[in-house]
């Protein structure tokens, strides 16, 4: 076995890698973030990355370290679709939280007992600071009564004052709900309780944009789309995401992105003969879950290796077996009337062919959302091969549409179909689109990024305080919390809280790093310019002891001061509030202290196999 | 004939590089490189001991899946060494853990202890053995005795004293990542779950149930639960509709995918133009109809269903479940009486059909098939949720080993004190004895008086060993020298502070106060016997060790170390 070593002296490398890590992504936090191009050095491959998750998952980390953090991170992702780079980011800032206590000699110990009791205060902190939907449609009111022009005059400012000591002393009996899991409960529960003064959702929308407000339109019109073809009440907003589809297209300008209700596919020349065909008229649909072609066989099928076949009589005339495999599908499909087939694996070429002739529309890799969906609206049955296929799982009532024929923007031909159910289906495609190839990409991780927002959003019917806001507050009570242990243990000279106030400072230092790289990425301050505004910030934060009460209105008045955190230009000042998501930011913030508490209590990497890489701190046992 | 193939072989033979002579090592235990191994070994086990262990990462050179641990189990399986004495002590425990699931790092921690000392100490192996043998005889008859100082009796009139153990367990694994009332939910969980396994009415054989663990990945650990009976992942849009419960059910224990896995490399030969797929989907289509006529509505394979299967039996109103899994089977046999077929070959016997309630659960985004029987069942389904995949997959190996815990306490219903109060009594208790009886036992055992005090002192010191291995933070452990109970000092806490910075002993059953008297462990103290702790209730620890596990690590670390004493010779072979 080898074994190495990570001495567990105040140098702890493994914090040392997460921090290094987590400086990878510094300038892609916040709205404001460059692309990156990351280059394979053996292939010479390249990609254009733009969000934080993307840039980890190119980087492949191969440390033990960078696996424990692409795991966290891609559990996130898959869930949440934004905030990944907060939670790196956040995971490397305490992880030096971390190593300077070690370096300050408080134990381990003392260190995770800190930091846990620091992460509950921050999370106590968005509950309690959370702004209902409630609040929120007050607070539009008061935005669009006659006194409130848009530059904010005192009055509007009083106003504003009035209204959040009216609003925030009911908040102590309102629960913020931030049970992620059960939808359906949820969902009844938000259209029994849920006010008939909702805020506008554009208005929701647009605060939680953070700099990609195109993606966040296309986000909004899908939704309501969505609501609308799905007859939703239109007093629970909540829209089902697993029904948004995209649908990428480059070669066309990013002005062209649109939102389409049904299923847009792209199809290659010989599809698009058929589609011609087909279109315009209601069809009969066959969805094939498995691959299209002869040799395909489900999951756990073991074929036998050992199989002969054995002739009696020579015989020349017999065809090939796929082929006659394909003319009885085609045979079959035929008998069936079926003019359009959706699988969501791979359709040999010799299918596509035998069926383009015979004028059926063969689609494949589609998505098998929309594969249920089609099926729950058209009657048809999913079938894993094409020759279980009956009158039973055949469905009727599909319109192809040429939705597009892209042909002219790229050289090889490309159509875009629109496939729908006459029924309200109730899919709606997004379609992305760019020049640049390798933007699309990152165009596609945006609009999911909104749209993810606006679900969570809606979900948890609270928003957070944005543009570094939560953390501004957060750091205030932590730095609140350490003072208060600081003159407590003068005060007794005990050494139980000896460490904690240290800890909790330095946590709080995490959280201003944060905040002040997300002024830094907009480009409009320094490093040092962003800190003195925070930190001037925080000494009116302190001297004026805040209530809860004045703190939505002292952060939207810094923001018109600076701009500072918003993504808004300058020129544009007093627009709108920003919001963040309540749960995403928690369980961000939640899974960044799990990575750092795991990571500060590992001393030792076990490497099991044999290694002939000799590193200069391993031992062998 | 036969000569020539001899000869040739012999010519083959010839050209074979020869073998090169095994390696025979005289006295193992004396190079420094085997010394070396072993206090690696000894560090790397050492600081993995206790709730606020340090962590490893597991992980083979090539980049695969890292496993971030401090469980012994997984620990030693990852080692792997070029040394037979790594390999036997790293055997040995494993198999205690196999059998027992806990106090595996105890029986490391120890048992190299007991080896490292033994060098230290300039004695005989042949003494050190036989002593070490008479202690632990010395220690089991004590642990056994009904007044033993470290015992305290498990009341199963109330469920605290079994939580306590439960969470004793729980909490000593640092990667779950527990808060205090998280721990608290899963220790009240495991116990629920224990209780749920053991039968109500008792026939004339008691057979403990079975708890199935689920783990789902991005929940918060107060969503764990438990469920009686078994909750089953179920294809998407299940609906009952109108199925009247008890449903009847068949279970196929052979795959029904369709192809002919059962032959294994064996080759067969099909005329042109048979199709052997297809024949088998008649077969299995056959056995449609069959389970069909026999109005069963459940219908579930341990392997994979061929598709056509799985579509005729959904389109006539079963539910159909594949891939169960080899774990599962036992605890569904359990559960609905079924008998598992396995062969699509013939007719399914009427009885090997069961019966079983079904409903539908939904938890979290899945939906859950619920399957309970009518009556009671000792079957039950814990689903355990945590927000990453590492302190899930730590978090279910805790749970599985409080579940074997908490099921010794039925062989034996008492527990040990922990947090090293036990190791220190152990230690106190044996110096005492051996004090007094070294006149009767040296002879006995063929040694001098001061060969037994010196090997009897390193046995001891062995055991306190164990009981500072809790500490990992540089702070100091203690002994009180009126009931030899073990305490801990932080780092930066004078011993002026003692009092305030370790109110409680390590089992939380002894306070401290003014006129205590404390040692340092690892220094010489005066002998004592440990005094018993009158108090009119019962004691109360806050952590608990299984009585079992402990008492049979004990025998497997003494004895494995003396087995690896015992060693003379290293017989390699390099070739």
């Amino acid at each position: 076995m080898l074994e190495g070593v990570v001495i567990n002296s105040r140098q702890h490398v493994g914090l040392q890698k997460l921090s290094a890590l987590s400086g990878r992504i510094r300038s892609s936090v916040g709205p404001f973030k460059n692309y990156k191009f990351i280059q394979d050095e053996s292939s010479g491959d390249s990609v254009l990355v733009c969000s934080c998750f993307r840039i980890i998952e190119n980087l492949e980390p191969t440390c033990a370290v960078g696996q424990l953090v692409y795991e966290t991170v891609r559990g996130h992702h898959k869930q949440y679709r934004t905030g990944s780079g907060c939670l790196l980011f956040l995971a490397g800032g305490w992880s030096r939280a971390a190593l300077d206590s070690l370096r300050r000699g408080i134990s381990v110990q003392h260190i995770i007992t800190a930091m846990s009791e620091g992460i509950d205060i921050c999370l106590d902190v968005c509950k309690k600071f959370s702004v209902s939907f409630k609040d929120l449609a007050v607070m539009e009111k008061c935005t669009a009564a006659p006194g409130g022009t848009k530059k904010a005059s005192t009055d509007a400012s009083i106003e504003m004052a009035n209204f959040h000591d009216k609003c925030l002393s009911k908040s102590g009996q309102r629960k913020v709900k931030l049970s992620r899991h059960f939808c359906e409960a949820k969902s009844d529960m938000l259209s029994t309780v849920r006010h008939p003064d909702q805020p506008d959702m554009i208005v929701i929308a647009e605060s939680l944009s953070h700099g990609c407000e195109k993606a966040m339109k296309l986000a909004v019109e899908a939704a309501q789309m969505l609501l609308k073809t799905n007859q939703q009440h239109i007093r629970d907003p909540l829209f089902d995401i697993s029904k948004m589809l995209t649908c990428l297209v480059s070669g066309l300008p990013e002005d062209y992105a649109c939102v389409v209700e049904g299923c847009i596919l792209l199809l290659s020349d010989e599809q698009a003969a058929a589609a011609h065909v087909v279109k315009q008229q209601p069809l009969k649909v066959a969805l094939i879950t498995g691959d299209l072609s002869q040799t395909y066989r489900h999951l756990g099928f073991k074929s036998l290796p050992g199989e002969q076949c054995v002739c009696e009589d020579l015989d020349l005339s017999v065809s090939n077996k796929e082929d006659e495999w394909v003319d009885k599908v085609v045979k079959l499909l035929l008998n069936l009337e079926v003019k359009l087939i959706l699988t969501a694996g791979l359709v040999s070429q010799k299918v596509i062919q035998h069926c383009c002739r015979h004028q059926i529309l063969v689609v494949e890799k589609v998505n098998s959302s929309v594969l249920k969906t089609i099926g729950s609206s058209t009657g048809a049955i999913p079938v894993n091969y094409a020759t279980q296929l009956t009158e039973s799982c055949v469905g009727d009532g599909v319109n192809v549409e040429i939705w597009r024929d892209l042909s002219s923007y790229e050289r090889k031909s490309l159509t875009a179909v629109n496939i729908s159910t006459g029924r309200s289906s109730g899919l709606v495609t997004v379609v992305v689109t760019s020049c640049v190839h390798g933007k699309l990409q990152a165009l596609e991780d945006q609009f999911w990024a909104c749209a993810y927002r606006l679900h969570h959003a809606l979900k948890d019917g609270a928003l957070l305080p944005g543009a570094g806001g939560a953390e501004l507050l957060c750091v205030h009570q932590l730095q609140k919390q350490a003072e208060h242990d600081r003159v407590k243990d003068s005060k007794t000279g005990s050494a139980a809280n000896l460490y904690r106030g240290l800890v909790l400072q330095l946590m709080a230092g995490g959280l201003i790093d944060y905040i002040t790289a997300v002024m830094v990425n907009t480009g409009r301050f320094t490093a040092a310019n962003a800190r003195t505004i925070v930190s001037k910030q925080l000494t009116e934060f302190h001297r004026d002891e805040i209530s809860t009460e004045k703190f939505l209105q002292l952060v939207s008045q810094s923001k018109r001061e600076d701009a500072g955190f918003s993504a808004v230009k300058p020129d544009e000042a007093p627009a709108l509030n920003i919001y963040d998501n309540l749960s995403v930011k928690q369980e961000a913030w939640r899974k960044a202290l799990d990575l750092v508490l795991l990571v500060l209590q590992t001393d030792a990497e076990i490497i099991t196999g044999t290694g002939q890489k000799n590193e200069g701190n391993l031992m062998l046992l | 004939m036969h000569i020539a193939s001899y000869l040739s072989s012999l010519m083959q033979m010839s050209r074979l590089v020869k073998k090169s002579p095994s390696v025979c090592t005289d006295l193992p235990l004396n190079s420094s490189d085997v010394c070396n191994k072993l206090r690696l070994m000894k560090e790397l086990l050492k600081s993995s001991y206790g709730p606020t262990a340090r962590l490893k990462q597991v992980h083979n050179n090539i980049g695969g899946a890292v496993v971030t641990t401090s469980t012994s189990s997984v620990l030693l399986q990852a080692i792997s060494s070029s040394h037979p004495i790594v390999s036997l002590i790293k055997g040995s425990i494993l198999n205690h853990v196999s059998r027992f699931s806990d106090c595996g790092l105890f029986a490391s921690v120890f048992c190299l202890s007991l080896i490292e000392e033994a060098g230290r100490c300039d004695l005989s192996k042949n003494v050190i053995i036989r002593v070490n043998k008479h202690l632990l005889s010395l220690c089991t008859a004590h642990l056994q005795q009904e007044d033993c100082g470290c015992k305290v009796q498990l009341d199963f009139c109330s469920s605290q004293s079994l939580i306590t153990l439960a969470r004793s367990v729980i909490s000593s694994k640092p990667t779950c990542v527990l808060s205090e009332p998280e721990s608290a939910h899963i220790s009240r969980l495991a116990v629920q779950a224990f209780l749920l396994t053991v039968p109500c009415n008792i026939p004339d054989k008691v057979r403990l149930g079975r708890t199935v663990t689920i783990p789902m990945e991005g929940h918060s650990v107060l969503e764990s639960a438990v469920f009686p009976g078994l909750l089953l992942d179920t294809p998407e849009n299940i609906s009952l509709g109108n199925l009247c419960s008890p449903l009847r059910m068949v279970l196929f224990s052979a795959s029904l995918a369709g192809d002919l896995s059962e032959l294994g490399d064996g080759r067969i030969e099909v005329h042109q133009g048979v199709d052997t797929d297809s024949q088998i989907v008649d077969q299995l289509l056959e056995l449609g109809k069959q389970v069909l006529k026999d109005e069963v509505k459940l219908f579930v394979c341990q392997k994979v269903i061929h598709p056509v299967l799985q579509h005729y039996l959904r389109c006539n109103g079963v539910i159909v479940i594949e891939r169960l899994g080899i774990s599962l089977m036992e605890p569904l046999i359990q559960l609905t009486g079924a008998q598992p077929v396995a062969t699509l070959h013939t007719t399914v016997p009427w009885e090997a059909y069961g019966e079983v309630h079904v409903s539908v659960r939904p938890f979290g985004s899945k939906t859950k098939l619920h399957l309970h029987p009518a009556g009671k069942t000792t079957i039950c389904t814990m689903i355990l949720c945590h927000r990453n995949e590492t302190m899930l997959s730590e978090l279910k190996l805790v749970c599985q080993k409080t579940e074997h815990v908490l099921r010794l306490t039925l062989r034996e219903p008492c527990a040990l004190l922990g947090g090293g109060c036990t190791e220190t009594h152990l230690a106190a208790y044996v110096r005492h004895q051996s004090k007094n009886d070294v006149s009767e036992s040296s002879p006995v055992l063929g040694c001098s008086q001061t060969e037994y005090l010196l090997a009897a002192e390193a046995f001891c010191r062995s055991l306190e060993s164990v009981a500072t291995s809790l500490e990992h933070d540089d702070g100091a452990s203690l002994i009180d020298l009126t009931h030899a109970h073990h305490w801990t000092l932080p780092s930066d806490a004078t011993e002026e502070h003692l009092e305030d910075a370790a109110a409680l002993c390590g089992c939380g059953v002894v306070q401290s106060c003014q006129n205590k008297k404390w040692s340092y462990l690892n220094t010489e103290y005066a002998e004592f016997s440990p005094e018993p702790l009158l108090t009119a209730s019962p004691l109360q620890p806050t952590v608990l060790d299984s009585f079992t596990a402990k008492v049979n690590a004990l025998e497997v670390a003494v004895e494995t170390a003396n087995l690896v004493l015992d060693v003379r010779y290293v017989i390699q072979d390099v070739n």
